[in-house]
Order: structure tokens, then C-alpha cells, then sequence
């Protein structure tokens, strides 16, 4: 069930990105498709009534300082989290980059319509 | 065109450093709680787009010029690159924790426990920090020099 609603965020983001005309509302689109498979990757890690994967002080043993069972088997999976932030880094820099490329083209052509961009100009 | 208003500058010349100190707290002790390099390079760049904000681009740019923080940029990705290529070097593998592995065993749960992992903290800090800092300075820049005047378009992120 909640995939499916990942999956139709997705969906929304791709209606966004390839409906619109407007060059912003297509990388707002583009955004929300990012995040979508973000949260999609996030669920993947997820468990039920599950705890933070942050080690403290309670959470080690007292006498061999290793790692208390209890905390591995109750915390979720913090692989898809440090994924999830790579991929949120990346995401920002492909954002920063559209949104130029959208500041340069509004420059040049005085519009966010893209269907109204249809010279080429030197 | 001068930054906002008084209220608006009076209270960002407060929070300025609490939000500069709460990134280098994050910064440092990103291997023992939530955040890390990036999450705190970020809060590191939003101080000064607070600045930027309240007070107008001239006034950060004389504050953090572009060079200063070109060199920042390259020195926080060459430190980055100075920790894998040192536990290379003395560790035998690429990014081996060579520090924990000698000098620091047994010790868990400290500020100086982790070996290598805070000096990559604060390399990414410092790289993520000047990176979103000099991205968002040009862009204000192209919608400056978009909006009118002459300056040289040279500018790349």
C-alpha cells in the first residue's frame, strides 16, 4: 500500500515534468520524482516499531564494548539512510544546475514558456 | 537594494554565530550523533546566506570573497582525498581507518575515538560548505547581471 503511494508520487513528479510548459514547474516536477524514489528507498529500510540506528552509551555491552543484540535486531536499516543521503546530495547539485540553466535561458530568451523558445540565438 | 530592514539585520548579526557554531558542532561530532559532514557544511552555508539576505551580496562577498572561498572549496576536497590516500598509505587499503586501528583501540563513544572519520567530517564540512556557498552567491549573480547590467558572464558553480 505504501509503495503503491510511493509509486504514485512518482507518478505525479513524471505528470509534472512532462505536461507542463512552464520551465520551473519542470524541475519542481523532476524534484518530487527525486524524492519519491528517495522515500521509496527509505520504506525499503524500515521496520516496524524499529529505533534509530544511533549507538549510545546503553547500547553497548559493559564488559566487551561490542554492540548489544537487542539494538541490532530493534534498530531499522541504516544502509538505505546513508544511501538516501548521497542521493539527496546528488539531487542538490542537479537542482542547482537546472535551476542556472533555467536562470541562463530566461536570460536569453525573456520566458519560461518552452514552447515560445524557438529561435536558436547567438 | 541594501539588505532589509534594521529588525531584519539586528536580529541576523545575533543568530549568525549561534547558526556558524551549531555547524561546526554538528561538523565535529558526526561520527557520535545525527549530521556529519554535509548536514553541517550546509548549516555552515546557510549563515552566511542568512547574511546575504539581511545585508546584500557586496557586503558577504567583502566578508568570504570568491577567491577565499574557491581555495576552501579545493582544500576541503584535497583534504578529503589526503585521508584515503594516508590509510592507502598505512593503513594497506583505500580509506583504511589506519588511526583507530594503531593508536586507538578499545575507545568507543568519545570525541577522539573514531580515528580518521572526523578529519573526513570536517574536509566534506569544509567542501560542502564553501561548494553551496559559492552556488548560491553565483547564482545571485546571474540574476543580477541578467536583470541588466554588463557584467562578464564567466561565472560557473
Amino acid at each position: 500500500m505504501l509503495y503503491a503511494l510511493c509509486f504514485l508520487l512518482f507518478m505525479i513528479g513524471l505528470y509534472c515534468a512532462i505536461t507542463k510548459k512552464n520551465m520551473v514547474k519542470i524541475v519542481i516536477g523532476i524534484v518530487v520524482m527525486e524524492y519519491a524514489v528517495n522515500l521509496f528507498l527509505i520504506m525499503l529500510g524500515y521496520r516496524t516499531n524499529g529505533i534509530a540506528p544511533i549507538i549510545g552509551k546503553g547500547d553497548l555491552n559493559p564488559e566487551t564494548g561490542q554492540v548489544l543484540s537487542s539494538f541490532i535486531n530493534g534498530s531499522v536499516d541504516p544502509l538505505p539512510q546513508a544511501l538516501v543521503l548521497t542521493s539527496i546530495v546528488i539531487s542538490l547539485g542537479s537542482l542547482a544546475l537546472m535551476i542556472s540553466l533555467c536562470i541562463r535561458i530566461y536570460g536569453k530568451y525573456k520566458t519560461f514558456d518552452i514552447t515560445k523558445i524557438r529561435r536558436l540565438r547567438g | 537594494m541594501k539588505g532589509m530592514t534594521v529588525i531584519v539585520k539586528t536580529i541576523s548579526s545575533w543568530v549568525k554565530l549561534l547558526i556558524f557554531l551549531f555547524g561546526i558542532y554538528i561538523i565535529l561530532f558526526g561520527h557520535l550523533a545525527p549530521g556529519g559532514g554535509f548536514a553541517g557544511g550546509i548549516i555552515l552555508a546557510s549563515s552566511y546566506v542568512l547574511l546575504m539576505l539581511a545585508y546584500g551580496r557586496e557586503f558577504v562577498e567583502d566578508n568570504l570573497p570568491l577567491g577565499l572561498a574557491s581555495k576552501l572549496d579545493c582544500v576541503g576536497a584535497f583534504l578529503f582525498a589526503l585521508v584515503a590516500i594516508l590509510g592507502l598509505a598505512f593503513g594497506g587499503a583505500f580509506f583504511a581507518n589506519f588511526l583507530y586501528q594503531k593508536y586507538l583501540p578499545g575507545e568507543s563513544l568519545r570525541l577522539i575515538s573514531a580515528g580518521t572519520i572526523p578529519l573526513s567530517n570536517i574536509a566534506i564540512g569544509l567542501k560542502v560548505g564553501a561548494s553551496l556557498f559559492l552556488i548560491i552567491l553565483t547564482l545571485s549573480m546571474c540574476c543580477h547581471y541578467e536583470a541588466g547590467s554588463e557584467e562578464p558572464n564567466d561565472e560557473e558553480e
